[in-house]
């Protein structure tokens, strides 16, 4: 059973923080306080360190530590085919629409810093379409190691049983169980799927961004930001799409009440997938 | 003098909640929060389930709502719950904890690190121990811990637990909170 132990102050984080920024350039200035608080206490007990102090002189006096630093600060997608419903509409309307009658691969951009497991559901659903090799996915990620990891297949998706049952709801064409091997205990996925990918490296917003966007995939993560860098991430993504192209946001994730609004038409209210208008 | 009550439950609070709630009037002072263990892949029913016999309106709130007094907010299904300065709603999808997500010690966490001595919470029936810290962690700030009588929960792990690891200021029945809360003023 998973206990909180050390919880760390506010003066602390924003010291934290600002060491992040000065010494290695990634800004969580603008980062959901609670969360981000939450993140650091992981990255703290992760990795046996006792306090704010340990974990900032572990980051000044080993260079190396900032890479396991960014890999644990962002939250792992944790699912296979979180939502069920919303990965239906992606197979039954979004993709087919995407990838009609084109003669470039139309741009799909994982924007999430995903730990892979929206990467290869996404994958997952292109190859039992046919259409794997008809796209040019993108990803955006923070390290090496989460290249890494995503590349190797081995994602560790903890809860076999919640994924099994994601995949059912979809009604899939195969079988959950024929995505990967068994490797003692450890799950590795085909890394086939995945192998076309193009990993984009990010410091903390989307700085670059492949442009002409056809469908950006960004599930739970401004949940993650203030109103601040959510507004921020919110205009990148919408001027990376093209006209007509599709962004999904978490289920409880919602563009009313920002300025990228107008911009957007609501295509799915229940999955909160938006399409961007032509002006 | 309270700003916020916050409700915990899991098996065998589903009755209790719902009455509760149903006690409730609608200039009722204060925002209830709850955190109630549920199916993570039913997105809808829950909320509607609630809100037929409710005295205020329940709302299962986007991330970044505003909280504001006589409302309900109840945790979406897959996702944590926490209160955020500035009486801000924020989610997360971050691992489970507790084997449960939304789980009870976040959201208890959160809402006594902004209330502190202004929040009320409440640990109803329940079947694992998820919540027994977050009463503890509103107790150590200075809130109010009250804990539903073991003996009239359907599950008594929770609140045995919470019992266990707090000294709470009431054990009461179902009647007994819903009059404690009936006589909140603002």
């Amino acid at each position: 059973m998973k206990m909180i132990r050390y919880e760390i102050g506010i003066v602390d984080t924003r010291n934290v923080i600002k060491i992040l920024l000065d010494d290695f350039g990634y800004d969580f200035r603008d980062y959901a306080l609670t969360s981000f608080k939450r993140r650091l206490e992981h990255v703290i007990n992760s990795n046996g360190l006792r306090d704010a102090d340990g974990l900032v002189s572990r980051l000044q006096n080993n260079k190396d530590f900032i890479e396991q630093f960014l890999f644990e600060i962002t939250p792992e997608t944790t699912e296979m085919f979180r939502d069920p419903s919303f990965w239906r509409i992606l197979r039954d309307e979004i993709l087919p629409e995407i990838t009609r009658g084109t003669t470039n691969k139309p741009r799909i951009w994982v924007a999430s810093f995903d730990s892979g497991e929206e990467l290869y559901s996404l994958a997952i659903i292109l190859k039992e379409m046919n259409l794997l090799d008809n796209v040019q996915i993108y990803a955006s990620v923070f390290t090496e190691k989460c290249i890494n990891r995503i590349k190797s297949g081995r994602l560790d998706p903890k809860d076999l049983e919640t994924n099994e049952a994601n995949y059912q709801r979809l009604n899939g064409k195969s079988q959950y169980s024929m995505y990967y091997k068994m490797d003692g205990n450890t799950i590795v996925f085909d890394t086939e799927l995945v192998k076309n990918v193009n990993f984009i490296k990010q410091k903390t917003t989307l700085e670059s961004d492949p442009g002409a966007v056809k469908l950006a995939l960004f599930r739970n993560q401004t949940i993650y930001f203030n109103q601040l860098l959510h507004e921020k991430v919110l205009q990148k993504l919408s001027s990376s799409l093209v006209a007509g192209g599709y962004l999904a946001l978490g289920v409880k994730e919602t563009l009313e009440n920002t300025n990228a609004y107008n911009k957007f038409t609501v295509f799915n209210d229940n999955e909160k997938i938006y399409k961007r208008k032509t002006t | 003098m309270y700003k916020a009550v916050i409700i915990g439950g899991s098996a065998g609070s589903f009755q209790v909640i719902t009455r509760i709630l149903h006690s409730l009037s609608p200039n009722f002072p204060l925002p209830v929060l709850l955190c109630l263990h549920r199916l993570k892949h039913v997105r809808s029913g829950f909320v509607e389930a609630l809100s037929i016999k409710s005295g205020i309106p329940i709302i299962e709130p986007f991330d970044k709502e505003q909280i504001k007094p006589g409302k309900a907010y109840l945790a979406p299904a897959n996702y944590h719950m926490y209160i955020e300065l500035g009486n801000k709603i924020a989610l997360s999808t971050e691992e489970p904890v507790n084997h449960s997500r939304p789980s009870i010690d976040l959201s208890f966490v959160t809402a006594a690190q902004v209330y502190r001595e202004k929040l009320i919470g409440i640990i109803l029936s329940g079947a694992n121990r998820d919540g027994a810290y977050g009463l503890k962690k509103i107790k150590d700030l200075g809130g109010l811990a009250i804990v539903q009588d073991p003996e009239e929960c359907q599950v008594k792990t929770m609140t045995e637990a919470s019992l266990k690891m707090t000294k709470v200021d009431f054990v009461y029945n179902t009647n007994d909170i819903i009059k404690f809360l009936q006589n909140i003023k603002s």
